[in-house]
């Protein structure tokens, strides 16, 4: 047990971590800083592994300490699992906060993320969304939110959930709003809000989860209803289909959101993100409309594509493991092993530019925020 | 098919050269695929007649003649599929040599007409009963493993039911050189199996191919599930889904003999990489003194599969099942690293890995060589240990002692395995082995009373 003096230094150096954290997104413009990740990366890791008794044993078990390592690259990664069988935090379980867990069946394990704070958390998550969802976005403009997922209350252990009430509170207009409610989605309130953004010819965010989206589509489709949303508005879509009663690829709900809401595929973003981690992944048609699509994220969350034979980076645009090392995650651990696929978008000299998604382990559980809301969508429906 | 070369396809017009999208240009029927199938039922249709004329004894002798062939290591159509399979499959050449040799060494001729025979006159037991062959069967096989792709085309023709066959994706190989070796040996049977091939995606061939009056399927649950869906009720639909196995060995017995038990079971995970319904996916460690033992056992099975690894090498793996192996192995550890008494040991890259639980809780198992092994503190909590895989539960390798004092061997037979072996066998399973539970025989016939046989 530590002394009352051990745990107020731990506390201190908790504290100054998450102030660097927090001056570097309060920075308003981003600027990858190699130097600067290397150093936080090293010292969080330090922290990490003198707080987490798990994931320090863990890290010796694979040789490396602190002092050992030459670069952020090699400080080990825990894969996302873990969380359902560990508490994975740096803190005493009494400060807890607030944990989150991954979507998740009865029966089934879910993983959590124990939280003694909300302040680094939020401002990651609202920083990325500033940047790469509305990046056109003017001083102090607030835009039409609509919500596609359930509100906080109605899923308080859902880090989806809570991202959103944060991004509605922050930068919704008067008229934002959650139209998933009990389980069902409300798709009256939706369509009058479409209506209603499209006669006042102001630009409608639409927020949600992949699945709430081809229900909404699903409806539009037998209504016979669409929708030409003024210029300016956009899509955020996020989770995956898989091991669900439809499936489609992203490209066929892009185009069907399209076809039916008028807003162009190129304003239509897929965000990347996982309840183990404090910042999300955007793809990248709103800041940058004339390259590939692709992923991109804050400069303090970096991503690595591991070879698995290796266990090192795999070659440039070579298919591998996507390890995310994200330096909001204080708290718990930064570096996250996913369970999914994806390689480096590299541009004509070489350099990586950003990620892509290509696959899952198709070992790994039918989970994601995109699935919970199915399940509540369909028990609704029935 | 016309390979038309540098022509435009609508009006046969040179191409221009600059192009490189125009060039190679192909012409092809839109239901070329369907065609061929129609045209293959059509043969088999006619040599059909030929077929029953043999009659049954004369049919089970010729089959009974191309299983010889093949357990013939020089014959040229084993050697041709221990050329060509390893590259189509992924599995090395020692792999597909080493469990062809197994599974093969009781597959004799005599053994299939033994245990056709046995089955049959098991079935005709009683007044004027016959076996009605169905006009004609398609068999649709799955997995990479040839010994499926051997045996299930053979059973509807021994009940002389002409076969349409669609292999596998992972071995287009072994159902070809199989027909080919039926007509070597008698072109006039040879006749009554036909090999067809198209994509899954080609609904018109699916269709035509499964309006056969029995339908054999294997694959996965969603594929089985989708044929399903696709059958008229009047249909036969034998389908082999999902299925795994286990091993479970008697606590006091993994810590006399280790090393014996680690050889065998070795063999078990390593033939096929693992990948077949008879590969086990978790040992269990049964009785008094199961977390002592656990530990001992999962080093011993470590050093063989290590061994293993050389004599016989583990195919490619998809990227995607690497990053699966490194997750769980991270897992194993971390939970390790939280006091858990796991053990993790590990090949070089992914090649092979053992986890020694602390625990009988099912976990996720990528395969490839990737084996846990669980304590379980009595013969009373197996039953609940192995709950979740009940369902898909095919074989057992049993390693218990004889004798009184013990009931593991009855709880283990009431798991409602198919088949019980001992470590070392789960992949040479006995030709008149009722796969999924079912006889080799009554599936793919009708029973009719009181009539002809060969109508």
């Amino acid at each position: 047990m530590s002394s009352p003096t051990g745990l107020a230094d731990r506390q201190d150096e908790r504290a100054r971590l998450d102030r660097e954290v927090l001056d570097w997104i309060a920075e308003p413009v981003w600027k990858q800083d190699d130097a600067r990740f290397e150093q936080l990366a090293r010292e969080i890791f330090a922290f990490q592994f003198a707080n987490c008794a798990a994931y320090g044993r863990f890290c010796v078990g694979r040789a490396t300490a602190p002092a050992s390592i030459a670069s952020w690259r090699e400080i080990p990664a825990v894969p996302t699992g873990a969380f359902k069988e560990l508490a994975l935090r740096c803190f005493p379980a009494a400060q807890t906060l607030k944990t989150f867990r991954t979507s998740g069946t009865t029966g089934q394990s879910r993983g959590e993320l124990h939280l003694d704070t909300l302040e680094l958390y939020e401002a990651s998550l609202l920083a990325s969304l500033r940047a790469l969802l509305f990046p056109d976005r003017r001083a102090h403009e607030r835009f039409d939110l609509r919500i596609l997922a359930p509100d906080a209350d109605d899923a308080p252990d859902s880090s989806l959930s809570h991202m959103f009430a944060v991004l509605v509170a922050e930068l919704g207009a008067g008229d934002s709003g959650f139209d998933v409610q009990r389980g069902e989605l409300d798709l009256s309130q939706l369509i009058d809000a479409l209506t209603a953004a499209e006669k006042r010819s102001r630009p409608i965010a639409l927020c949600g989860t992949a699945f709430a989206f081809v229900h909404l589509l699903d409806a539009l489709d037998a209504g016979g209803l669409r929708f030409l949303c003024v210029p300016g508005s956009r899509v955020m879509e996020t989770g995956g289909f898989k091991g669900r009663s439809r499936e489609l690829t992203r490209h066929d709900l892009h185009a069907r959101l399209e076809d039916r809401l008028g807003i162009p595929e190129r304003r239509i973003v897929n965000q990347y993100g996982m309840t183990e981690l404090g910042s999300q992944f955007y793809d990248s048609v709103l800041v940058d409309p004339s390259g590939p699509r692709r992923k991109l994220g804050p400069p303090w969350a970096q991503v690595r594509i591991i070879d698995p034979e290796t266990g090192r980076d795999a070659a440039p645009g070579e298919i591998g493991g996507v390890v995310i090392h994200d330096l909001a995650n204080t708290g718990s651990i930064a570096a996250i092993q996913t369970a999914d696929l994806g390689r480096l978008v590299i541009d004509d000299s070489g350099r990586a530019i950003g990620f892509e998604i290509v696959g899952r382990d198709p070992a790994a559980e039918a989970r994601g925020c995109s699935i919970a809301a199915d399940e509540m969508l369909s028990t609704g429906r029935s | 098919m016309f390979d038309r070369g540098r022509r435009n396809a609508v009006d046969g017009s040179e191409l221009s050269g600059g192009d490189s999208r125009m060039t190679d240009f192909t012409i092809r029927w839109p239901d070329e695929s369907a065609e061929r199938v129609e045209s293959a039922k059509g043969r088999l249709d006619v040599a059909r007649g030929r077929l029953i004329a043999r009659g049954f004894d004369d049919v089970l002798g010729v089959l009974g003649q191309v299983f010889e062939l093949w357990r013939d290591p020089g014959s040229s159509w084993r050697r041709r599929l221990l050329d060509e399979h390893p590259d189509a499959s992924g599995f090395s050449r020692e792999n597909v040599e080493a469990g062809l040799g197994l599974a093969l060494e009781h597959w004799t001729g005599d053994a299939l007409r033994r245990a056709i025979e046995s089955e049959r006159r098991g079935l005709l037991a009683g007044t004027g009963r016959s076996l009605v062959p169905f006009a004609s069967t398609s068999v649709i096989l799955g997995g990479a493993i040839p010994m499926p792709s051997l045996l299930q085309p053979l059973i509807p023709l021994a009940l002389l039911s002409p076969v349409l066959v669609k292999p596998s994706s992972r071995d287009t190989l072994t159902s070809r050189l199989l027909a080919e070796s039926i007509a070597a040996v008698d072109p006039e049977i040879g006749r009554a199996i036909e090999v067809v091939t198209f994509p899954s995606d080609d609904i018109a061939s699916l269709d035509s191919f499964l309006a056969a009056e029995c339908v054999v399927a294997s694959g996965s649950d969603e594929t089985i599930g989708s044929l399903r869906g696709r059958m008229r009720q009047t249909q036969r639909f034998v389908a082999y889904g999902h299925r795994i196995s286990i091993a479970v060995v008697e606590a006091g017995m993994a810590m006399r003999e280790p090393d014996g038990l680690a050889r065998a079971l070795s063999l078990d995970i390593a033939l096929w990489d693992q990948l077949g319904c008879l590969s086990p996916v978790a040992v269990y460690v049964v009785g008094e003194g199961a977390s002592r033992a656990t530990p001992v056992l999962a080093a011993a099975l470590a050093s063989e599969l290590e061994l293993r690894s050389t004599e016989l090498p583990r195919g490619a793996i998809p990227t995607e099942v690497g990053v699966a192996i490194r997750i769980e192995r991270d897992s194993a550890a971390l939970r390790s690293a939280s006091g858990e008494a796991v053990q993790i040991h590990a090949g070089a890259g992914t090649s092979w890995t053992v986890i020694a639980e602390a625990d009988a809780l099912a976990r996720s198992c990528p395969l490839h060589r990737f084996i846990r092994v669980h304590p379980v503190p009595s013969a009373d909590s197996l039953e609940p240990a192995v709950k979740p895989l009940i369902r898909s539960l095919s074989s057992i390798a049993l390693a218990v002692e004889a004798g009184p004092g013990t009931d593991l061997k009855a709880r283990v037979s009431r798991l409602g395995a198919s088949r019980l072996c001992r470590p070392g066998r789960l992949q040479a399973p006995p030709i008149d082995w009722p796969h999924d539970g079912r006889p080799i025989l009554a599936p793919l016939a009708r029973i009719q009373m009181g009539t002809d046989e060969r109508r």
